[in-house]
């Protein structure tokens, strides 16, 4: 890392402390007001949409014979696939030291977990029979049945959800200290005790800091493995399937790629719009965004590869359905999804290349933005490849309906109500990390310096 | 029967009016007459099956008004249990179905005295033990909810005895002067009962007239034979005993009459065990692609008006061969029209060197004339007496169109004071020139009689209730003349009358119960003495042996043929972009209207276009360049242009369909669709052909104009769409895998290169290592699967012929519901077995083939490792089982079969199955359902099953006779209603069983082998025997 300050302004201890706390204890400022309007009416319009579904059946989505899985599914990989920033941000850059993850590690972990959320909630609802979805866990019951472990929604069901358990954890871990300086800062008696219940009796002494970072490092352990396995699992889900296009050894790492590309994005779409809301400039600084372009970049190019090795494996193979699948996406019906995926995942990060670029927030806010279109047409692409497999016979068209729609739009409500939620009652920085990072935190000037 | 003979109708009337003035009040009469509640009329678009079935029940409230089933005189719960009744297992009685001029015999299923499955009868010689898909679906139409309920006058509920009063009038005052005035239409029929009521009838009103007419109907065959011999015939087809077989548009496999004695006969005549056997050839010289037409080795697309010319050029060539054909002295074949030389010489040639084993059949739509000369070659072939046996005809009422049209000219001009109808619709299918409505208001007492209350009925004075053919007593002569009772399975459930009984009334003005009357008639047939024990042997058979009528030697009349023939060539002319010719077919789906209300037919695809739930107007691709016109499809839904057909002054709108194999310049439109009061189901869908329908061109004619219009409808299609043609992308691959997919070879290659059907697959795996079974060896250790029974399937592609029997009776086996046109639109039709159509070769001149796909029952099923809760597992008999209560509904196992043959419950197709929505429960229809079979809950996957209900009772009843399973015990529905016999069911671990016989043939193979999954269903390849001389290879 290059000698630039992590945190501009060189600000003190007290003066980071009250920058971060106060926008939990003062009024949130309008635009908060705006935007939690519009995400709880997204909110709400997921709730009708999902009522409706329970209602009246799976039949309200486009979803046919052979697309038997359509936007929920491209929903649920899209919404796992970003929520593997913030763990890869708070564990894997923690372990590796890379200490600018400090000022945005807080809200990309929250941004997992609510990520996390909106991903649980899809396959939930896509089932046919949402009543009696608890047959997944392998709980003993009258029936004396357990779950089919050689099925990889069994694997999807127990990776996503240790991930969120861990990820969960860990972000609360993260929080006690920060709660601990909002609950001393507390004016109510209210706000006194529910802060003085989440903090744990947190007290800053020396004792609890070390037991505190003991017990951060083996969370951040962890979760290591966890971001490397969620979605390699997910990716099982087409992986050990029999079908052209799903069946290739090359998702797993291909998925994880994918997914800290897509996460990293929508990071730097949050981190672009708080910085600027909540004047966070210097802690978020160009460096960190900076930063984020880079890996943008590089795994947008491995993205990129893989999907010239699945061409190029289709065509090596000499699978005729595996030849034509590749074929049938980049020029079959759905052409122009694949055509945009291209676009937004392969070509678009390759602006990171001129410094220029990569330090214009406008031109990082709106690539973030497409990155993660690019992604979710990278989901989509891969689930309409249903549409076409063996029988020709049986070969079909899905298009969504608007109760697709209502759901996809719905669960961005629901993202949105619990970060601005966030936002407005848990700092959204890590305040205790930011400055372990501060000159001052370091006066023999001995980190970054190994 | 039981004897719960009571008036449902009175019944229902007496309950009301015990309920004093409410009846009285107009608010009350209104809802009666609607006999739906509010809305009900008003459902702007009643295809949608969902509107359809949140209707149905509230209009149960007022079945208590006239469809209440309970009898009224005595109740007995099964506290004494009949004797011959055992709950729960089902019992089968032998019946018969009147269809047009012919019968098919029945073996009917029921449960606890409710019908519930229709099957062919074994011994019948119309239906062999087969089914076709009408026969199967008829079943659904005794439960059809929309049958009329009550008798109607002016449109208000009346009851039969008001009925049989105002009949009692208007006969004692007909009898005095003879019957002047009176008119009867009846459908055709078959019927020594009806036939003999007919004479009485007529004997006791000689001055009535009696018009016989039937919107589709083998008229044209009897009028050609009359041409031809001068007497009144009934061909009789041995296909198999047919080497060489030309049809001139006749779609005997399928529409035609006796179709399934014709497909058993053909396929019979196709099956080969080794290369060594030989097979017959097929030539089909037709307008529009048909079921025939695609089994054809050789297919020859040509307008409708042109096959004339062609048959009088096979004859000429046949006389030049050495088969001096008569009846063509002094007619030329038309010049002008380009006949393919080659290919008539070729199958002139193959003809007479098969001399007393050919056919030459013409189709019901060619003129008489056509059918003259027709008998005239088979005359000159020798096949008459050998493959073709003529038989008088007795106890029948014939089509007549003229007899019809002076009908309707007595009516117009105010000769007919009292019509009755019996039967039919003509206000809907008679010929539109004849304008049947207007003439139908000079009549002042018009009495409908039918099922439902239709669109003649809402035209008519009275309008009278008939009961099903499976709720009343009757009698039919099947195309041989053999002899069968109709009987009841169960009284009639919603009060109706049989048209027996109505003639009866019409006849003596008293009445007389249906079993009564046929029972007088059998008289003639059974001896006295032993009356009663031949009766009940009768019906037990199903049929009386030995009553087929004996086959007549008739004489050939020349110069009749020759004559009129001459005025046919004459009137021959050229079609083009403004004379095109318009072709009328019976619907796949509806046949001539009349199954417009069942929803089982109305869901199941045309065999060719695989198009449901409406009618197209089939255009060849080389038309439809010239009209500029393509498939719609967008979005993966066909979106089709609509065209204006104009035609003798009168136009229609349809949906136009590019359909590959039509002849140029042809549009076919198939009737009975448009229908206005055919019930909730039939309402609405498609367009009224009947409306271009002339009685001078009944199926088809020049003078067609068309006019692109500026619109698009919505048509569901099953497969491709049509439009994957326009795609060449998908089109080019379908292309390069049918022939693996679908596998077939000329009997030539076949001879040639005996393991085809096999040589191309290739099995991942460790190279060189084969188990036992020379399958690739797994690292895991797979189950034996070696103990007990391991059921299996064979499937004979060279024998199927694509005609959907077997969909429809998996569909009324497995209680598989209805979707609607909607769902079908977004591809989410239920078909346990559905029959895959290929395209091979050019637009224009494409060869067709069909596979039937239902589950596989994969050994390494992909499905079973996906599912997260264990709901589809494998049993020890290789069967992969459905567990509807353990499934979740993630339709994962849908997407990982590479068959695509899982079908989902994504709505709910069978209403209150989910404990909810119950008000939606169409009680009635429940009725249909077989109960050894569960009726599946929204959110649950399906598929086929094998048939497990069979195994199970086959398992019950060999474990009680402490043996083990029979081969052939186990039948699958698809495989009893077989036309073709193509399914073969059975035990695989058993060496003797036949379809691990079949199974060892060199045409066996797996669909998707490649994949490994090991498939329990396997194919046997198809073959193709062209002839050697047109040179013609097929593909693959």
């Amino acid at each position: 890392m290059d000698e630039a300050p992590l945190i501009m302004g060189n600000p003190t201890f007290a003066s980071i402390t009250q920058q971060i706390s106060e926008v939990v204890e003062n009024k949130p400022p309008k635009s908060w007001y705006g935007a939690f309007a519009a995400a709880s009416a997204g909110l709400l319009l997921l709730l009708i949409a999902v009522s409706y579904l329970i209602w009246e059946g799976t039949g309200i989505w486009g979803i046919t014979s052979p697309v038997g899985w359509g936007l929920a599914i491209v929903n649920f990989v899209f919404w796992v696939g970003i929520g593997h920033a913030g763990t890869l941000i708070s564990a894997i850059l923690f372990l590796l030291r890379q200490r600018w993850r400090t000022s945005i590690n807080r809200f990309a972990e929250a941004m997992t977990i609510f990520a996390v959320i909106c991903a649980l909630m899809f396959p939930g609802i896509h089932v046919g029979r949402i009543w009696v979805t608890y047959w997944f866990a392998p709980v003993p019951n009258q029936m004396n049945m357990w779950p089919n472990f050689r099925s990889p929604l069994l694997w999807d069901f127990f990776a996503v959800g240790t991930y969120f358990t861990v990820s969960l954890l860990f972000w609360y871990v993260g929080l006690i200290p920060d709660i601990a300086s909002l609950r001393d800062r507390a004016k109510t008696r209210s706000k006194q005790i529910v802060y003085g219940i989440l903090s744990l009796g947190w007290s800053g002494g020396n004792k609890q800091w070390r037991h505190y970072e003991m017990a951060y490092l083996i969370l951040a352990g962890l979760s290591t493995p966890l971001v490397l396995s969620v979605h390699s699992i997910v990716s099982t889900d087409f992986a050990t399937s029999i079908l052209p296009g799903w069946h290739t050894t090359i998702f797993p790492p291909y998925f994880v790629a994918g997914a800290i590309f897509s996460g990293f994005a929508m990071v730097m779409t949050l981190a672009v719009i708080a910085r600027k809301i909540y004047k966070m400039e210097n802690i978020i600084t160009m460096y960190h965004l900076e930063n984020m372009a880079k890996i943008m970049m590089v795994t947008g190019m491995m993205v990129g590869y893989a999907y010239s090795c699945e061409f190029f494996i289709a065509w090596y193979s000499g699978n005729v359905y595996e030849r034509f699948a590749f074929i049938n996406r980049a020029f079959g019906p759905y052409w122009w999804s694949y055509f945009s995926m291209i676009f937004c995942n392969v070509v678009v990060p390759q602006i990171f290349w001129s410094r220029k670029l990569r330090t214009s927030i406008p031109v990082l806010f709106a690539a973030s933005i497409l990155i993660n279109v690019g992604m979710w047409f990278e989901r989509f692409v891969i689930i309409v490849t249903l549409a076409r497999d063996y029988l020709p016979s049986s070969w079909e068209y899905y298009s969504p309906t608007v109760w697709d729609w209502f759901t996809f739009i719905g669960s961005f409500g629901l993202f949105f109500t619990l970060f601005l939620l966030f936002l407005r009652y848990v700092p959204m920085i890590a305040a205790a990390e930011v400055k372990g990072v501060l000159p001052q935190a370091d006066p023999h000037r001995h980190n970054g310096k190994h | 029967m039981s004897s719960m003979n009571h008036d449902q109708g009175s019944a229902g009337d007496k309950y009301w009016r015990s309920l004093d003035h409410l009846a009285d009040t107009p608010e009350f009469q209104a809802i009666v007459q609607r006999e739906f509640p509010e809305h009900a009329s008003e459902m702007t678009h009643p295809i949608t099956r969902r509107n359809f079935l949140s209707l149905m029940g509230a209009s149960l409230a007022f079945a208590g008004l006239a469809g209440c089933r309970r009898p009224v005189e005595k109740i007995i719960p099964y506290v004494v249990k009949p004797e011959e009744i055992v709950p729960g297992v089902a019992q089968r009685f032998a019946t018969a179905m009147p269809f047009g001029t012919t019968a098919y015999g029945l073996v009917v299923t029921t449960h606890e005295g409710r019908p519930t499955k229709v099957d062919g009868h074994p011994g019948h010689p119309g239906s062999l033990g087969a089914a076709h898909a009408f026969m199967q679906a008829s079943i659904l139409d005794l439960y059809d909810p929309d049958r009329s309920k009550t008798v109607l006058k002016e449109g208000k509920e009346s009851s039969w005895p008001d009925f049989v009063s105002a009949w009692r009038d208007l006969y004692a005052a007909y009898i005095k002067d003879q019957g002047a005035g009176l008119a009867v239409l009846s459908g055709s029929f078959v019927s020594p009962t009806l036939a003999r009521l007919k004479a009485e009838f007529l004997k006791a009103f000689p001055r009535a007239r009696w018009a016989t007419y039937e919107p589709v109907s083998d008229e044209n065959i009897y009028e050609g034979l009359r041409l031809a011999t001068g007497a009144t015939l009934q061909p009789v087809y041995r296909y198999d005993r047919a080497n060489v077989i030309l049809s001139l548009e006749s779609d005997f496999l399928y529409t035609g009459t006796d179709s399934i004695s014709a497909a058993r006969g053909f396929s019979d005549g196709r099956r080969i065990k080794t290369e060594q056997d030989s097979m017959n050839r097929l030539y089909v010289a037709e307008s529009t692609f048909t079921v025939t037409g695609s089994a054809a080795d050789h297919r020859l697309r040509l307008p409708g008006s042109h096959v004339a010319a062609l048959a009088l050029a096979v004859a000429r060539a046949l006389t030049a061969e050495g088969a001096v054909v008569e009846g063509m002295s002094g007619v030329d074949v038309p010049s002008g029209i380009a006949l393919e030389h080659e290919w008539i010489q070729a199958v002139a040639r193959d003809l007479v060197r098969a001399r007393g084993a050919g056919i030459i059949v013409a189709g019901y739509q060619q003129p008489p004339e056509v059918h003259a000369l027709v008998y005239a070659m088979n005359r000159a072939l020798q096949n008459e007496g050998s493959t073709i046996i003529y038989r008088e005809i007795k106890d029948a009422a014939l089509p007549n169109r003229s007899d019809l049209a002076a009908l309707v000219n007595d009516m117009n001009s105010a000769n007919v004071t009292s019509l009755v109808i019996l039967g039919g619709n003509p206000a809907y299918d008679a010929p539109a020139d004849l304008n049947f409505e207007a003439a139908l208001s000079n009549v002042r007492t018009a009495i409908h009689f039918s099922t439902h209350a239709d669109e003649t009925s809402r035209l008519c004075l009275w309008h009278v209730p008939q009961s099903h053919f499976l709720e009343s007593w009757g009698d039919v002569r099947a195309a041989d003349g053999t002899l069968s009772v109709v009987q009841p399975m169960v009284d009639p459930l919603f009060g109706a009358h049989s048209s027996i009984e109505l003639l009866s009334l019409l006849t003596t003005g008293t009445e007389v119960s249906g079993y009564e009357s046929v029972r007088a008639t059998w008289s003639l047939y059974l001896k006295a003495a032993n009356f009663e024990h031949d009766w009940r042997r009768v019906l037990h058979d199903g049929l009386l042996a030995d009553s087929a009528l004996p086959a007549v030697s008739p004489k050939v009349n020349g110069a009749a043929i020759a004559g009129a023939l001459k005025a046919l060539m004459a009137a021959v002319s050229l079609p083009g972009l403004d004379n095109m010719e318009i072709v009328f077919r019976p619907s796949a789906s509806t046949f001539d209207g009349r199954y417009a209300n069942n929803g089982w037919l109305q869901e199941l695809p045309d065999p060719i276009t695989k198009v449901a739930w409406d009618n197209v107007a089939l255009i060849s691709a080389t038309t439809a360049k010239e009209l500029k016109l393509s498939q719609g499809l967008r979005d993966g839904q066909n979106h089709q242009p609509m065209l204006r057909l104009q035609y003798q002054g009168r136009e229609i709108d349809m949906p136009i369909w590019i359909q590959p194999g039509q002849a140029d310049y042809t549009v076919t439109v198939a009737l009975g669709y448009g229908r206005r009061a055919a019930g909730r189901i039939g309402d609405g869908v498609g367009v009224n052909t009947y409306a271009l329908r002339t009685s001078t061109a009944p199926y088809f004619d020049g003078g067609l104009r068309v006019a692109r219009l500026d619109r698009t409808y919505p048509i569901a299609s099953v497969q491709d769409h049509g439009g994957l043609e326009t795609e060449t992308l998908a089109s080019n691959e379908i292309a390069r895998r049918a022939p693996t997919v679908l596998r077939e070879a000329s009997l030539e290659q076949y001879r040639k290169n005996p393991d085809f059907a096999s040589n191309d697959v290739v099995l991942p795996g460790f190279k060189g290592l084969k188990d036992k079974d020379g399958k690739p060896v797994s690292i895991y250790d797979a189950h034996a699967y070696d103990k007990g029974y391991q059921w299996g399937m064979s499937i004979d592609l060279n024998a199927c012929i694509g005609c959907n029997a077997c969909t429809v009776a998996c569909q009324s086996e497995n209680n598989i519901p209805v979707v609607g046109k909607e769902q079908v639109l977004m591809g989410r039709e239920m078909h346990w077995i559905r029959l895959d159509r290929y395209y091979k070769g050019s637009v224009d001149e494409p060869d067709v083939a069909f596979q039937p796909v239902a589950c596989q029952h994969c050994e390494n099923a992909p499905c079973e490792q996906v599912c997260p809760v264990a709901a589809t597992v494998h049993d020890k008999e290789g069967l992969n089982v459905m567990v509807y209560n353990r499934c979740v509904g993630t339709r994962y196992c849908a997407n990982n079969c590479p068959y695509k043959v899982r079908r989902f419950n994504f709505l709910e197709f069978n209403p209150g199955t989910s404990g909810f929505m119950q008000e939606d429960s169409p009680e009635i229809l429940k009725l249909v359902r077989n109960p050894d079979v569960t009726v599946r809950m929204r959110g649950v996957m399906e598929k086929c099953t094998y048939c497990v209900q069979r195994i199970s009772s086959a398992r019950i009843a060999a474990k009680k006779e402490g043996r083990e399973i029979r081969d052939g015990e186990v039948v699958t529905a698809c495989q009893q209603t077989c036309p073709t016999q193509a399914i073969v069911f059975g035990n695989l671990n058993d060496p003797e069983s036949r379809v691990a016989r079949i199974k060892q043939a060199n045409r066996d193979y797996e669909l998707l082998a490649e994949l490994n999954v090991r498939p329990r269903t396997s194919y046997l390849a198809r073959l193709r025997n062209p002839n050697p001389d047109l040179e013609q290879p097929v593909a693959g």
